[in-house]
């Protein structure tokens, strides 16, 4: 079945083809069903290729070379797919979570009018997370990558006749593109040394020779500057918060299965150049840890139901990359497996949420929905309990494991995250307190409206909550377990840092601490809701509220200067300089033509005269330049 | 000079000065004699004298009148086919050596001839009345 | 060898066509037949064993070698292209329609002619058959006065630089005592005799003439523009690029030894007539007449494959005989249906007529080099070909510069069509085999842009 691989990314294009051509034809019906399909079955075809690589007779990485892609002296890039344990993982989170979305989206859209074209981004989108998870070499992946960025950009500006959507969807754009400068300059400093840019070979290349560590690291900065884009950390993370202006399947699908695990993934896949370059890894665990602690601290003072989310999805990747700083990269790639399926899970309830309410996003005006959408309510409380590491649920592994590494490390670290992930307890529960208990706060109208979602939409979230629950199983700690199973799996595909073993005694001891103090922010939370929660915040919670004033501050000292800097062009090089100089050429050329025009005089005589005299200056150049 | 001509090695720029010296006599020549002639001829213009000689026959208005294309069509026909039989002169005098491929180019030339010829007889540019 | 005779058939079948047939449609009828059988036979040499070889005929007056097959199918194929798309306006000029193809016909021979000599008579009697017939078809519109006047102004001059051709002949002639062009490269041993100079440069000045190079293009304008429109189209394109065969077979096979002493003087010849074509163009208000002054900025760029004298060149000269004829007559054939020759009479066409006008744009496009189209591909050869062979580097940009000016001028024609409110009126409507042949035309050109290895791959 792995040399049918090819077959994953081929049904989503079909499907994007099939919508996206036929865009004014297909019925809206219809088109939920093509979408969905598609990736259903490019589900079907993850799973028997994982299925396979699971098999003990599977021997490392399936390189499958299908053409030349570029071939230009000496350089030469294959147009490969690379199938092994973390790329196959990859796929059933994508194609699986997709297909989930997919199907909730058929009836979130079903009355917008570009539900078509909708289906249409949508399925580019996973082909473009399939082809960067899938390439052989770092060109493949960034063609994925720059297609998710694109993908990213017309879904979050889906509804464009709002102005402010589509600002969100070029801050996006934006962002990701200086990442992506980053990743170009990396892979540009690679073909430089190496002269290849397949990850088999470069990473036979590194190995065999260790000592470059200069280079290493300035490669691996470059690389993850790329990924700071596309997984949204400190100082290019403002763009995901803003990008819930799409549909928020939509924000499900960026958060959840596609573009912000893309950073990691592109990590992980070069764990063995990271692992060369420590200054790198220093700078990654820095800049998570950072990024954690601001997205967590910004997203207690949120009200708006998904940029809650949105900023607990930041600090999750902040979470992630300090595990991947510390080198325990399975243990990021286990956190975004769990993340993917609880972070899906919340957005898609939000959505059921504001689908109930008629549009509204800001809990202040919710309350009590728990009576009207229980299904939406159970599902999110699994969500909310997964996130907050509550023993048993997915996100309490992973977690977990990052906070037992980051212990090994250094302790001050583990406190660090640890308050982190206390703040992300908070800030959860109390936006589940706010949305489904109490009493309502919300107009007449939107009680009267109030309901459960239809079916399409709860199975997915019932789908996802069980797999909210049984998603950390796959990663036991090793208190409980002698095999951590994915750790296992995926050693054959990523190389591991020598890390730090916790005595079971202290790693029991960690994990009774962080969930005690878990359980006592969730009844802090609570009981902070239980107050009015319309009054303006004054000092830390002002700026908490104004997410530290980091907007006004990119636009304080980087776009003002640069606006000022560009009317300066315009206004005094461009059109005193350049276009003066480009209108004087002109007009010199049309009164030369009427000076040149007057040759043609219309006389032979004075042609058969023009052209002797021509003659006579050839002839005599030509003798003179001969004999001279 | 005449020894310094004699005594020069050969061919040097000094060996064309015969040349030159003869040219600038005949030169010097027909413009002495052309001059002179006009300074020291009588001069007496009458109409008569001016007018166009005739062979003693009055002349009779402009020479430079249109006259009818048919007169320069068959007179430049003419040429053509005088230019056809001037090629059969070398053709005659090698005709043995060329043997049949030459007779048989001649057939060709003459038969393109052949095929104009008919042409131009049946657009009617040898009737002269029309 | 066989389409020198074919061709030289057809005309004479053609001349006598009038007498037999009445019918004008019969006639045009016959005209495609024995065109279509010309492009034919052409491509069947072409693909015989023998056409890679060397072949040689008439005592080595005449080599058909691999380039000349695979120009004179290329030709053939133009031919047929404005054929199709022109013979009904051929057939409108005047009275004699058949003898206005048999005479395009027997231009036909002379082109194969200049394409396969190896003798400087052969030579020479190819390019008096290629002239004097174009003499006749620039005044056969009796009643147009500007169509006389254009006739007698060719013939006074054309007359006038085969002069010049027949001294150049006379002294190579001369210092050699040799007529074969292979024969020449005996030059490479002297120094540099001054009399076959003096012969390499009057044939310089001689072709110069009939491919319109400056300071000897004084006559294209008016000629082209006061020949029926037709035949201009004939006469810028088909023509004009046999002319630079002609002129390129003769400088590769016998002066490359002297190239030193000679191509000053071109780059000379090639400076100015870009200068002039380009610059004067920007000016012109009528656009039959801008075409004349294109076809000369155009005649610049093709004599970089005479000065580079490399395979690079000669692939060039394929590839641009394909892109510059094409995009020339489509359009030709787009403004002969138009009332008013002049910009304005464009305005407003992508309205009235989208298709035509996109069409319009490809040819537009492809003769201002716009990448995608036959014409950059043709100019890039042409500027590789001439930075390949080194020492003139400034003429390459010069030219670069002059490609930009020619921009403005072509595009004014799109400007017009598209962004400008007007009637656009024709005198009369496209019919659909002629929409075929024009979208033809436009595929062919970007075919060539995209893979102009399809022409140059077996050189």
């Amino acid at each position: 079945m792995i040399q049918y691989s090819y077959l994953i990314p081929l049904f989503p294009l079909l499907g994007f083809l099939i919508n996206g051509l036929g865009w004014n034809k297909i019925p809206k019906s219809l088109a939920g069903v093509i979408g969905s399909t598609s990736i259903l079955a490019s589900f079907v075809v993850s799973l028997a290729v994982f299925v396979e690589v699971l098999s003990p007779s599977f021997q490392g990485p399936f390189v499958q070379h299908y053409f030349d892609f570029i071939q230009s002296g000496t350089l030469y890039i294959p147009f490969a797919f690379q199938i092994d344990a973390l790329s196959a993982s990859f796929l059933l989170i994508i194609t699986g979570i997709g297909f989930l979305i997919h199907v909730y989206s058929t009836a979130y859209m079903h009355d917008d009018e570009g539900m078509v074209k909708y289906f249409a981004y949508l399925n580019l989108f996973v082909f473009s997370m399939l082809l960067l998870v899938m390439g052989a070499n770092y060109i493949i992946m960034f063609i994925g990558w720059e297609g998710v960025g694109l993908c990213s950009y017309l879904l979050i500006g889906f509804w464009f006749k709002n102005h402010a959507y589509t600002d969100a969807a070029k801050k996006a754009f934006v962002m990701n593109r200086i990442g992506d400068l980053g990743f170009l300059v990396g892979m540009l400093l690679v073909l430089y040394h190496f002269h290849t840019l397949s990850y088999q070979e470069l990473f036979d290349i590194i190995q065999s020779s260790a000592d470059q560590t200069n280079m290493y690291t300035a490669i691996a900065i470059c690389f993850f500057i790329g990924a700071m884009g596309k997984s949204a950390q400190i100082p290019l993370y403002t763009w995901l918060p803003d990008a819930m202006a799409g549909p928020t399947p939509v924000s499900a699908l960026i958060h959840a299965a596609t573009m912000v695990t893309a950073g990691i993934y592109m990590i992980a896949r070069s764990s063995v150049l990271y692992n060369l370059a420590p200054i790198a890894l220093d700078l990654i665990t820095w800049i998570g840890l950072a990024t954690a602690l601001l997205a967590a601290s910004i997203a207690i003072k949120q009200n708006d139901i998904k940029k809650v989310l949105a900023y607990s999805t930041v600090s999750q990747l902040g979470f992630m990359f300090v595990a991947i700083g510390m080198g325990a990269y399975t243990t990021a790639v286990f956190h975004v497996i769990t993340h993917a399926f609880f972070k899906a899970l919340l957005f898609l309830g939000s959505g059921s949420v504001i689908h109930a309410m008629g549009g509204e996003q800001d809990i202040r005006f919710m309350g009590g929905l728990g009576k009207k959408m229980p299904i939406t309510k159970i599902t999110f409380l699994i969500g909310c309990l997964a996130i907050a590491g509550i023993p048993g649920f997915a996100g309490f592994f992973s977690k977990d494991e990052i906070l037992a590494h980051a212990y090994a490390q250094q302790p001050l670290l583990f406190v660090a995250l640890l308050i982190g992930a206390l703040m992300t307890a908070f800030y959860m529960f109390r936006l589940y307190f706010l949305t489904f208990t109490g009493s309502f706060r919300g107009t007449e109208e939107q009680a009267h409206h109030l309901h459960e979602s239809p079916k399409a939409m709860t199975l997915p979230l019932m789908v996802l909550a069980l797999f909210s629950i049984i998603g950390g199983y796959i990663g036991l700690p090793k208190v409980l377990s002698e095999k951590h199973w994915l750790h296992d799996f995926l050693s054959a595909a990523v190389t591991e840092k020598e890390l730090h073993e916790l005595s079971h005694a202290t790693e029991w001891m960690l994990m009774g601490v962080s969930v005690g103090l878990v359980v006592v922010m969730i009844a802090l939370a609570y009981k902070a809701t239980q107050k009015a929660q319309f009054s303006a915040a004054k000092g830390l919670g002002k700026v908490l509220e104004h997410k530290w004033y980091v907007d006004e501050l990119y636009q304080a000292i980087i776009l003002t200067p640069l606006n000022h800097l560009g009317v300066f062009l315009q206004q005094i090089i461009e059109k005193s300089g350049i276009d003066a100089l480009v209108n004087n050429i002109g007009t010199s050329i049309q009164w030369l033509s009427t000076r040149v025009r007057l040759l043609q005089s219309g006389i032979v005589g004075s042609y058969i005269f023009v052209m002797v005299l021509g003659i006579i200056l050839l002839l005599s150049i030509g003798f003179l330049s001969t004999i001279l | 000079m005449l020894s310094v001509l004699l005594n020069s090695p050969a061919n040097t720029t000094i060996n064309y000065l015969p040349i030159v010296i003869q040219l600038v006599v005949a030169i010097g020549f027909v413009a002495f004699m052309m001059s002179v002639t006009h300074l020291l001829g009588p001069k007496r213009r009458t109409s008569d004298k001016l007018a166009n000689f005739e062979s003693g026959i009055e002349s009779v208005g402009n020479a430079r009148q249109p006259m009818a294309i048919k007169y320069f069509l068959v007179a430049i026909l003419f040429v053509l086919f005088d230019v056809e039989v001037i090629f059969f002169y070398p053709y005659a005098v090698n005709f043995k050596a060329l043997g049949k491929e030459g007779f048989l180019a001649v057939l060709m030339f003459v038969a393109f001839f052949l095929v104009g010829f008919i042409y131009i007889r049946k657009r009617g540019a040898l009737d002269w009345e029309e | 060898m066989i389409l020198i005779i074919t061709a030289s058939i057809i005309g004479v079948v053609l001349l006598f066509a009038s007498f037999l047939l009445k019918h004008t449609s019969s006639l045009l009828h016959l005209v495609t037949v024995l065109f279509a059988a010309l492009f034919g036979v052409a491509i069947w040499e072409a693909l015989q064993p023998t056409a890679i070889l060397t072949q040689s005929f008439y005592l080595d007056a005449i080599r058909v070698d691999r380039f000349t097959n695979q120009f004179n199918v290329l030709i053939t194929g133009c031919l047929f292209l404005y054929i199709l798309l022109m013979k009904k306006h051929i057939a409108a000029v005047g009275k004699y329609k058949a003898e206005y193809f048999a005479l395009i016909a027997f231009i036909m021979v002379g082109i194969f002619m200049l394409s396969s000599f190896n003798s400087l008579l052969v030579m020479f009697l190819g390019i008096e058959i290629v002239s004097i017939p174009q003499y006749i078809l620039a005044g056969s519109d009796k009643e147009n006065l500007k169509s006389t006047e254009a006739s007698l102004k060719y013939f006074l001059m054309g007359a006038f630089s085969t002069g010049f051709l027949l001294m150049g002949i006379t002294l190579l002639y001369g210092a050699t005592g040799n007529f074969m062009v292979s024969e020449f490269n005996f030059l490479q041993a002297t120094s540099i005799n001054p009399i076959a100079l003096g012969g390499v440069l009057l044939l310089i000045v001689a072709f110069g003439f009939k491919v319109s190079a400056a300071p000897m293009h004084l006559w294209t304008p008016d000629v082209y523009d006061g020949t029926p429109t037709p035949f201009t189209a004939f006469m810028a394109t088909i023509v004009k690029v046999a002319a630079f065969v002609g002129f390129m077979r003769l400088f590769q096979t016998s002066f490359t030894a002297i190239s030193s002493s000679w191509s000053l003087v071109l780059a000379v010849v090639i400076a100015l007539t870009l200068f002039v074509g380009n610059i004067t163009a920007v000016f012109q208000q009528s656009v039959k007449r801008m075409l004349a002054y294109s076809s000369i900025a155009q005649a610049g760029f093709m004599l970089f494959a005479i000065i580079s004298l490399n395979a690079i060149g000669r692939q060039g000269m394929l590839v641009y005989t394909v892109a510059y004829s094409v995009a020339s007559i489509c359009f030709f054939a787009i403004l002969i249906k138009m009332k008013d020759y002049t910009y304005d009479g464009f305005n407003g066409l992508a309205k009235k007529q989208p298709f035509i006008a996109a069409l319009a744009t490809i040819y537009m496009l492809s003769l201002a080099g716009i990448p995608l189209t036959g014409g950059f591909m043709a100019k890039y050869y042409m500027l590789k070909a001439v930075l390949f062979e080194g020492s003139y580097m400034w003429l390459a940009i010069f030219a670069l510069l002059m490609a930009a000016v020619s921009v403005y001028y072509y595009f004014k024609v799109i400007i017009a069509m598209y962004f400008k409110e007007g009637e656009a009126a024709m005198i009369d409507s496209f019919t659909k085999e002629e929409k075929l042949y024009l979208t033809i035309g436009a595929l062919a050109l970007l075919v060539v842009g995209i893979f102009p290895s399809l022409l140059t791959g077996t050189i």
